[in-house]
């Protein structure tokens, strides 16, 4: 193989050479360099897949003398992978700048060259000095390449960035000069060997190296000079400081910290965090996207720093974990700083234009995805592996802080794709496609799916994730430009098989689950054949939702549970962010479902700790602080069912969603979260359970949820908005039930979520159809429909009468049930509470009747037509189901009982044929039903019969009121309709909730906007900056 | 306010300094990797009188390498960053007695500046050194003659052979097998003469040219765009 | 005599620092990089000395024999030898960036220049 020592022969030589080129040839000269770079990646290339099939290191000495003697490079295999990926990127980087560097002459082709090869050595020298030469290479070429595209704005920050590295370097020297002192060496490796720092002097000469190699990857906050420059520079460079400059100088600091010895770990790891959780805190405040983009790198060398840090408790993982952090943040920030590029618009709310071309919404999508750790790109991986080993070493506070600041990266970050998917557009300009641009960011962004894909393979754990379901979404992606029509129908076709193929496997438990999510999947996208054109966008994420959904339900391993969460929350926000006006409740929504899977994150963490293992029955016997564990999954999940406190996403996005998304986010998404409530509590224990205080909580959280989503769902006049505040109430009744952690109380859990599942599915659909029909939300802009639209009338009645739990309907054996398992429990007040809040929820329930089908009918709705017969379809499927379920309850409760005495063995019910009996009562649901039924159909008949002759009076005919109106208008009692119901209850209507949560938002706001004042522009005070971190990093670490 | 501040920043810094100062108490011998610079067997192996020059060329060629690289660098960014327009404009004529005297001075300028490169691995001086006088006389002939037509070609040219040059030596040194920037790759002669030390006097000589050839370049970009102003 | 020298490049060191942070003018900042520089050369020429030592310049026969304990330290002095030519570019692309901001906004007061921040 060719010796590494040639980088330089190949970078050097073709700069210096390039002189040759005459300046009229610029294509020529470009591509020389691109050439060079590319023959440059080769050369590292064989080496890293020699060194992956288990050739040893390589040692390249120079001037014939073996270190420490002469200078020395080494070409191992972090070597090999890091200069490849810089050589890559540099490709890649010089193909996108390919006009820019054109354009500029042979010199700025030059200096390209040259900083790509200075990278290269960079990484490879094994001597201190030879490292600051290449270093100062590397920021001088910099410092010009800043300037490529020549505006002010670019040659003060050049100046900035100048000045910031002038200091720097100086203080490397003089460590540098200090150490060789002490040591007699300059050799990274002697100077290890050396252990200069448990000198006096040698401490500080070591000190001085590490910081300036810190500053040098522009650690939080003495970094305003960085953020200058990834604002001012081309895009293009921005994409190079960012993936190839700092994949360099990061691994610089690992030799370093080597050299440094294990004392510095620890600081390392702490100026990580700062600088982790300061620069994605002041990241908030921005608006310009290379500038936030410069916020975020930073941040991520900070993430990349405690990695680090945590080098030694991380032991063989630790290449794991950096690779699969620094090579998702390499790909994911190189792509976005070229977008940048491509679309030219600095304020982030214009980034909205990014839509006129869908494919590159999809690549934005996708590398602030991998930026934020979702899977299936590397990052998500290694964050898990840091977690589970963080958590598994009792470094708890070392898992919160890295996951506050990846919160706070999220919020940013998808603030900003929220613009991008929803903002105004119509008056930006396009950009314009140039393919040599663009080349670069496709390569980039399959690349990030590849190497996901690798880094799953390389755990067991990891290993045994099942792809299919993905790959499922990919080809459906790529067909996303077949009609709507033939997707549909390869979507149900795809989910039906899959369930088929799937059931056998699962147990009872789960499988009542599955058949929500994927029965209920199959029904709810009938209705989507009512849309017509292609729905660009549509299955892809549909379809991405419920894979996570199943992958949650068939996980063996709490890596591929917590896969599927992820897959899952991904799913659902662009599902939800659809809708119109959802831009807030879908970052509302992934805000929460971000923080409630880092609380999984950290509860499963702490399942794994000290077992040992990834297997799923962990979270049954959790030893390491269980009640944190216990807790902290709980309210991750709750999250997602949207318990008071967190549930203030939940009406938004349900209720702006489109008409066959409510349904899917609501009916069957929240029973995701019951899903993972119900598998925590199981690992509780059961009846057995020992933490007795958790569910307690649990069950007044879910009792008051009740009452509150009851309420707030009275006060609306937004027909999807109540069914939405509606849901929470539900949900919160499933919590309570489950809570009692008694059979009785399972039992009405269960039978609430199959029952929820039902008629929410039917009453989202309807409505939904409704609205796509009369074009309002307003329920007091509808009315009278019941003439235009008797089947969705019918539907409505049906399903809000299975909703408010009176008998004859499925929802009375929940009730039942309850109060049986309230009284056992003797939760009294819990259950005082329930019981009046099902007395509110008529209260809204009768509106949707009242003021949606009765009275009087608009003007403007004279002539709508009865809801799409593919609405129609799939709810009287599901009302279907309801009957079934009404008339013979046995039939569903039978088997959820015995599959509940698994668990909760006591207090059974007893079946006497159709009649159940507790110790309280009993019922009998068939009999209860038929008689009921019957009773209606004979009133109804003798309705009809006598009112055969009535005379049927017109809207406006209202002679026989007594009254004679000036105009024709509305007798119908519809808008604020509880005008003084709300003059009683306001205060329990107070969004205390909503308004803590804006509190905390603006607080930290705030202070992101009082903090980064500290980078004024003044270059001189960049400097101050440097200084003063060098000084207090020197009395914190070294002391007076 | 400001440089209280900053005077007191320095304070800190120079209490943080203070240890290395303190510690410092000289040598009393050499370091053990200049112990083997100086040891005769390895003395003859370089076989360059001046040790610094050994140093310089070849056990640490690769920072010399690296060093020539950033002044060309700095040229090369100089020049794509100061374009000038090639608007000409007519600048006061100096004194007869300056330009005679600088077209007096110039070759001999020139010529110390060689003899400083070529002579590198003897006596004091270097190929930096060379190169950095050698800008010198290109100065005196700028200011002594400013509207001079300054042949820019002539002396990028005589940059880019330089240093195609040079990195063809020290990769053939790594291709024939004695390694990157070894000086043994041509024959190491008599120790103390002109043409000893292997490969360094070449080395230096065409790291003189450049370092001429690159200071020049820059200069006369700073006088070509002050010309426009 | 090299504890005289490695504390005047401290005091340099220092001196340029302070102009560095303080001097508003562009140029003045760019010479108390010089300075800042020059100081770091001192100390480094300063760590070469060896007592009683020579310039390791083996002109001299009796430099032949037993040269490690005749001659200063050759390392330093190599390292200056570079760092002084990397000072130099520097402050020469410092020099072209100064040219070029004047050229922006006819000032070279660093105060002006503070277009972009936060």
């Amino acid at each position: 193989m060719i010796s590494p020592i040639h980088i330089l022969t190949i970078g050097l030589g073709g700069a210096f050479a390039l002189g040759f080129v005459p300046k009229k040839a610029k294509d020529a000269a470009a591509v020389i360099m691109l050439a060079a770079i590319a023959l440059m990646g080769v050369l590292t290339g064989s080496w890293l897949i020699g060194l992956i099939n288990g050739d040893s290191a390589q040692q390249v000495f120079t001037a014939g003398f073996k270190p420490p003697f002469s200078i020395n490079l080494l070409m191992g295999l972090n070597e090999g992978a890091l200069t490849t990926a810089v050589n890559f990127i540099g490709l890649l980087g010089g193909i996108y700048l390919y006009k820019y560097l054109k354009e500029a002459g042979n010199h700025a082709i030059m200096v390209f060259l040259i900083f790509i090869m200075g990278l290269n050595v960079v990484i490879m020298t094994r001597d201190i000095f030879n490292l600051f030469v290449f270093l100062e290479i590397v920021s001088i070429a910099t410092a010009g390449l800043v300037i490529l595209t020549e505006t002010g704005k670019a040659v003060q920050a050049g100046f900035k960035y100048m000045l910031a590295t002038g200091v720097i370097s100086g203080v490397l020297l003089i460590g540098i000069i200090f150490a060789y002192y002490y040591s007699g060496t300059l050799n990274i490796d002697g100077l290890t060997q050396a252990h200069i720092g448990a000198l006096r002097g040698g401490s500080v000469a070591l000190l001085m190296i590490m910081v300036s190699i810190l500053l040098e990857l522009k650690t939080f906050p003495a970094n305003g000079w960085g953020l200058d420059v990834y604002e001012g520079a081309n895009a293009g460079i921005g994409a190079m400081l960012s993936a190839a400059t700092a994949t360099g100088m990061y691994y610089v600091l690992y030799k370093l910290l080597v050299m440094a010895g294990p004392e510095w770990n620890y600081w390392i790891a702490l100026i990580g965090a700062v600088s982790f959780i300061g620069s994605n805190v002041l990241a908030l405040k921005q608006r310009s996207a290379q500038r936030l983009l410069g916020y975020s790198s930073i941040g991520q060398i900070g993430l990349l720093m405690i990695i680090l840090g945590f080098k030694d408790i991380l032991g063989d993982n630790t290449p794991y974990v950096a690779f699969g952090i620094l090579f998702s943040h390499y790909f994911a920030k190189a792509g976005l700083f070229w977008l940048a590029g491509i679309v030219k618009q600095s304020d982030i709310a214009n980034w909205a234009v990014i839509r006129k071309k869908p494919y590159f919404l999809f690549l934005m999508g996708t590398f602030i995805f991998a930026l934020i750790g979702f899977p299936p790109f590397p990052s998500f991986f290694a964050k898990w592996e840091l977690v589970m080993e963080l958590v598994n070493t009792g470094n708890l506070p070392w898992v919160v802080a890295i996951l506050f600041g990846s919160m706070m990266e999220a919020v940013y970050l998808f603030r900003w794709f929220g613009y991008a998917i929803k903002g105004e557009n119509e008056n930006i300009e396009d950009f314009k496609i140039e393919w040599n641009k663009i080349l670069p960011v496709g390569i980039v962004a399959i690349a990030l799916y590849v190497t996901g894909y690798f880094t799953a393979q390389h755990t067991e754990a990891g290993a045994a994730i099942n792809w299919i379901p993905l790959f499922f979404v990919a080809a459906i992606f790529i067909l996303d430009f077949l009609p709507v029509f033939v997707k549909n129908t390869i979507a149900i076709i795809g989910m039906a098989l899959y369930f088929y193929n799937i059931y056998p496997d699962l147990d009872n438990m789960r499988l009542v689950f599955e058949a929500i999510f994927m029965i209920g999947g199959i029904l709810t996208l009938i209705a989507g054949y009512a849309y017509k054109g292609k729905r660009t966008g549509f299955y892809p994420v549909a379809l991405l939702m419920y894979a996570g959904l199943t992958a949650i339900i068939e996980a063996q391993t709490t890596l591929q549970f917590f896969f599927g969460w992820e897959l899952m929350t991904a799913g659902s926000y662009f599902l939800i962010i659809r809708g119109k006006r959802s831009m807030p409740h879908g970052l509302s929504y992934m805000l929460f479902s971000v923080g409630g899977a880092y609380a999984l994150l950290i509860g499963l963490g702490m399942a794994f700790a000290g077992q040992d293992s990834l297997g799923m029955e962990i979270i049954n016997t959790i030893s390491y602080l269980p009640y944190w564990a216990y807790g902290l999954l709980i309210v991750g999940f709750l999250t997602k069912t949207a318990a008071l406190g967190l549930h203030i996403w939940l009406p938004g996005a349900h209720g702006e969603a489109e008409s066959d998304v409510s349904p899917m986010v609501s009916a069957i998404l929240l029973k995701a979260g019951v899903f993972g409530i119900v598998l925590t509590l199981i690992g509780m224990g059961g009846e057995s359970n020992s933490y007795p205080w958790l569910p307690y909580a649990l069950g007044w959280l879910g009792a008051i949820t009740a009452f509150s989503g009851n309420l707030m769902a009275v006060f609306q006049e937004d027909a999807k908005r109540l069914l939405a505040y509606s849901s929470i109430g539900q949900l919160g009744y499933i919590v309570l039930g489950m809570a009692m952690m008694t059979h009785l109380g399972w039992l009405g859990g269960f039978s609430y979520v199959v029952n929820h599942f039902l008629y929410k599915a039917v009453l989202f659909l309807t409505i939904g159809a409704v609205v796509l029909r009369v074009k309002t939300h307003n329920m007091y802009e509808m009315g009278g429909l019941i003439k235009r639209m008797p089947l969705a009338f019918i539907a409505v009645m049906i399903g809000i009468i299975a909703l408010s739990g009176v008998p004859p309907l499925s929802g009375f054996a929940g009730k039942w049930l309850f109060y049986n398992a309230i009284l056992e429990k003797g939760w009294y007040l819990q259950g005082a509470i329930m019981f009046f809040s099902g007395g509110i929820a008529f209260m809204y329930l009768w509106r949707l009747i009242h003021t949606v089908f009765l009275g009087q009918l608009k003007d403007n709705h004279r002539n709508v037509k009865e809801i799409s017969i593919w609405f129609l379809i799939p709810i009287y499927l599901l009302l279907a189901g309801i009957m079934v379920y009404s008339v013979k309850p046995q039939w569903v409760l039978q088997p959820l009982g015995d599959m509940i005495a698994q668990w909760f063995p006591d207090g059974q019910l007893t079946w006497d044929g159709g009649t159940a009996f507790t110790k309280y009562g009993h019922w009998a649901g068939t009999a209860v039903a038929v008689t009921i039924i019957v009773a209606f159909l004979v009133v109804l008949a003798l309705l009809l019969i006598s009112t055969r002759k009535a005379h049927k009076v017109k809207q406006f005919d209202i002679t026989y009121s007594g009254e004679r109106p000036e105009r024709p208008e509305t007798t119908h009692v519809a808008y604020n309709v509880f005008e003084g119901l709300y003059k009683a209850m306001w205060i329990a209507t107070i969004p205390l909730v909503e308004t803590w949560w804006n509190k905390v938002t603006d607080f930290l706001h705030d202070t992101a906007d009082i903090v980064r004042r500290i980078y004024n522009g003044n270059g001189q005070t960049y400097i101050i900056h440097i200084v003063l971190f060098i000084i207090v990093t020197y009395f914190v670490i070294i002391g007076g | 306010m400001k440089k209280l501040f900053v005077f007191i920043i320095l304070i800190a810094l120079a209490s943080m300094l203070y240890p290395l100062l303190d510690t410092f108490h000289g040598n009393d011998k050499l370091s053990e990797l200049s112990q083997f610079y100086a040891q005769s067997e390895n003395v003859s192996k370089v076989n360059a009188q001046n040790l610094v020059t050994a140093v310089v060329v070849t056990y640490r060629g690769l920072d010399t390498l690296g060093e020539v690289t950033i002044l060309f660098l700095a040229a090369a960014i100089i020049a794509f960053f100061l374009k000038t327009e090639s608007e000409k404009r007519t600048l006061r004529k100096n004194s007869e007695i300056f330009k005679t005297a600088a077209k007096m001075l110039v070759p001999i300028i020139t010529m110390v500046g060689i003899y400083i490169f070529i002579n590198g691995h003897l006596t004091p001086g270097g190929g930096f050194q060379g190169g950095a006088v050698i800008a010198s006389g290109v100065i005196l002939m700028l200011l002594a003659f400013p509207n001079m037509e300054f042949n820019h070609k002539f002396f990028e040219a005589l940059e880019s052979i330089s240093g195609v040059v040079y990195v063809g030596l020290a990769a053939f040194g790594a291709i024939i097998g004695l390694g990157f920037l070894d000086n043994a790759i041509l024959p190491l002669g008599k120790f103390g003469e002109l043409f000893s030390a292997g490969a360094i006097p070449v080395i230096y000589s065409f790291v003189g040219l450049k370092v001429g050839a690159e200071l020049s370049n820059i200069l006369n970009k700073f006088k070509s765009v002050q010309a426009e102003n | 005599m090299e504890y005289i020298t490695i504390t005047t490049g401290f005091l340099i060191i220092l001196a340029g620092l302070w102009a560095i942070m303080t001097r508003k003018n562009i140029i003045r900042i760019i010479i108390g990089f010089s300075l800042f520089d020059t100081g770091i050369h001192i100390v480094m020429v300063s760590m070469a000395y060896v007592k009683g030592g020579v310039a390791p310049i083996l002109d001299k026969n009796e430099l032949l024999t037993d040269t490690a304990n005749k001659i200063v330290d050759p390392v330093p002095q190599a390292l200056v030898l570079t760092a002084i030519v990397i000072g130099l570019g520097v402050t020469a692309l410092m020099l072209a960036y100064a040219m070029k901001l004047h050229s922006e906004k006819k000032s070279l007061d660093i105060e002006s220049f503070k277009d972009l921040k936060w």
